[in-house]
């Protein structure tokens, strides 16, 4: 009988589990660091856009556009293949393939974030940060205990979209054969030949991971939502 | 304990206050009245240093707050204020509303800070809505919370904005009368209100303001009842308006004209 013809989904599944185990755990590792990361630079630098802190909104601003205008394909590749080439006083950085593979999602969904926090955090109507100057908050003060909580709740939908299309990006790791799930899961197609089955199993799981990341955040969502919009 | 000396503020071309002189004794309740636009809000902001002046001096106490290097943190902290739209936190409950500053930047414990946020919602007549969020509250309690929040600072004087311009008709008596308990306990106030009844009653002292300037002050009884002032005769015929029925006034560009 030929390999590949008859389609059987059991026999893939007990015959590889334990491969695409492990790329799904890499999926996941770097998905999390990438996502804390983001949050932070997000945060950060939308708090720096939202009050044009001198020179670092600046730096922000160019980030993001450079970001957001690249596609991320490159992003990777330039990480990569790019920073490692010596050019003028550049000496050159060679950065191991799972630094990059981290690095790389964590800059993109960080730029991103950064637009979603600088909206958050400029929609906090002005009133409630007087009412907090006025009880004798400073600035940084009025920032961590009104701004944030405020301006970050209302960040939630949309940065909630950036960290669900940050765990989707890290399929495009592929091309720096990083073994996530993705490059996991080609590997064995290209032992096995069960192309079917290999991509049934990849879209199920990336959809199940996804509708989970999604569904904790947003329960998380729920639960951290400003009172009067529960 | 409040005095104001030369105090001018203009935005832009629009001269808001145009040389302020006002000041306030310990103990006292003025009340501030005036047309919208005549700069009493912006008078009170420039008490607290929400407003930077362009130019006269404010003193606080005797110490002139309006010098460079003022630290004015810690200059909030005497002057409670309490706004129109009430500005309280909408992502924590009364209570945390009241503690959040004193934990904060006065580093109290919350058992402490919490047993006097339970005593102010009380005599605001609050206390059992203490783990309410703002929005489950009405204006008239939400404005009644943020009076009882501007007193966990323990300040020396409270500045008030209008505090029933936003509030439904039936609310504001609520607000008043919290109001009216405070100044019998002998705190210092300013009161910016459009609330005749309340400057009458509860007033040690009236002032009428029109374009930036203090045209008129004294007892609430030679204001309000026997204004000196023309201008003053005509703001107070255009806000209680009671001797005449709608059908013998017309609207000009200048507001109700008879």
């Amino acid at each position: 009988m030929l390999v590949g013809i008859t389609y059987d989904l059991g026999s893939y599944v007990s015959e590889n589990w334990e491969f695409l185990l492990r790329g799904l755990g890499r999926t996941l590792l770097v998905s999390a660091i990438a996502i804390g990361g983001a949050l932070v630079i997000g945060a950060v630098l939308g708090a720096a856009r939202a009050h044009r802190v001198p020179v670092i909104s600046q730096l922000a601003s160019a980030y993001v556009e450079l970001i957001r205008n690249t596609p991320i394909l490159v992003q990777i590749f330039f990480l990569y293949f790019a920073l490692p080439q010596p050019i003028g006083p550049w000496p050159g950085v060679r950065l191991d393939v799972f630094t990059v593979a981290w690095l790389a999602v964590m800059i993109w969904g960080g730029a991103f974030n950064t637009e979603n926090f600088r909206a958050g955090f400029e929609a906090v109507p002005w009133r409630f940060r007087e009412g907090a100057l006025a009880l004798g908050f400073g600035r940084v003060a009025t920032f961590l205990n009104v701004t944030l909580p405020i301006g970050g709740r209302i960040a939630l939908p949309s940065s909630i979209n950036t960290y669900i299309a940050v765990l989707k990006n890290t399929a495009l790791l592929y091309v720096i054969s990083y073994e996530e799930l993705t490059t996991s899961a080609l590997q064995v197609n290209a032992l096995t030949l069960e192309t079917a089955e290999t991509f049934t199993v990849l879209g199920a799981v990336y959809l199940a991971l996804v509708w989970s990341l999604s569904a904790g955040i947003r329960g998380l969502e729920g639960r951290l939502a400003l009172p009067e919009s529960r | 304990m409040v005095r104001l000396e030369d105090v001018r503020k203009s935005f832009g071309d629009n001269v808001v206050l145009n040389g302020i002189d006002l000041s306030v004794a310990p103990g006292e309740v003025l009340v501030v009245i005036g047309a919208s636009g005549s700069g009493k809000s912006t008078l009170l902001r420039c008490i607290n240093l929400l407003e930077p002046l362009d130019s006269g001096r404010i003193f606080i106490e005797g110490e002139e707050v309006t010098r460079k290097g003022v630290n004015v943190s810690a200059l909030r902290q005497r002057i409670g204020i309490v706004f129109q739209q009430f500005n309280l936190f909408p992502h924590l409950k009364a209570i945390d509303n009241l503690t959040l500053a004193t934990r904060r930047i006065r580093k109290a414990p919350r058992a402490q800070a919490e047993v006097r946020a339970h005593e102010l919602l009380a005599r605001v007549g609050l206390a059992e809505k203490a783990h309410q969020y703002p929005h489950q509250l009405s204006g008239g309690q939400q404005q009644r919370v943020a009076i009882a929040r501007a007193l966990m600072m323990e300040p020396h004087v409270m500045l008030f904005d209008e505090v029933t311009s936003a509030l439904d008709p039936e609310l504001v008596g609520e607000v008043l009368v919290v109001m009216r308990d405070l100044a019998r306990s002998g705190m210092t106030m300013l009161v910016v209100t459009h609330e005749m009844q309340f400057a009458r009653e509860v007033g040690d002292r009236v002032v009428f303001m029109d374009g930036g300037r203090i045209v008129e002050e004294g007892p609430p009884v030679e204001v309000l009842d026997n204004p000196r002032e023309e201008r003053t005769r005509r703001f107070l015929r255009r806000t209680l308006q009671l001797e005449h029925s709608l059908e013998e006034l017309t609207v000009t560009e200048e507001g109700v004209t008879e």
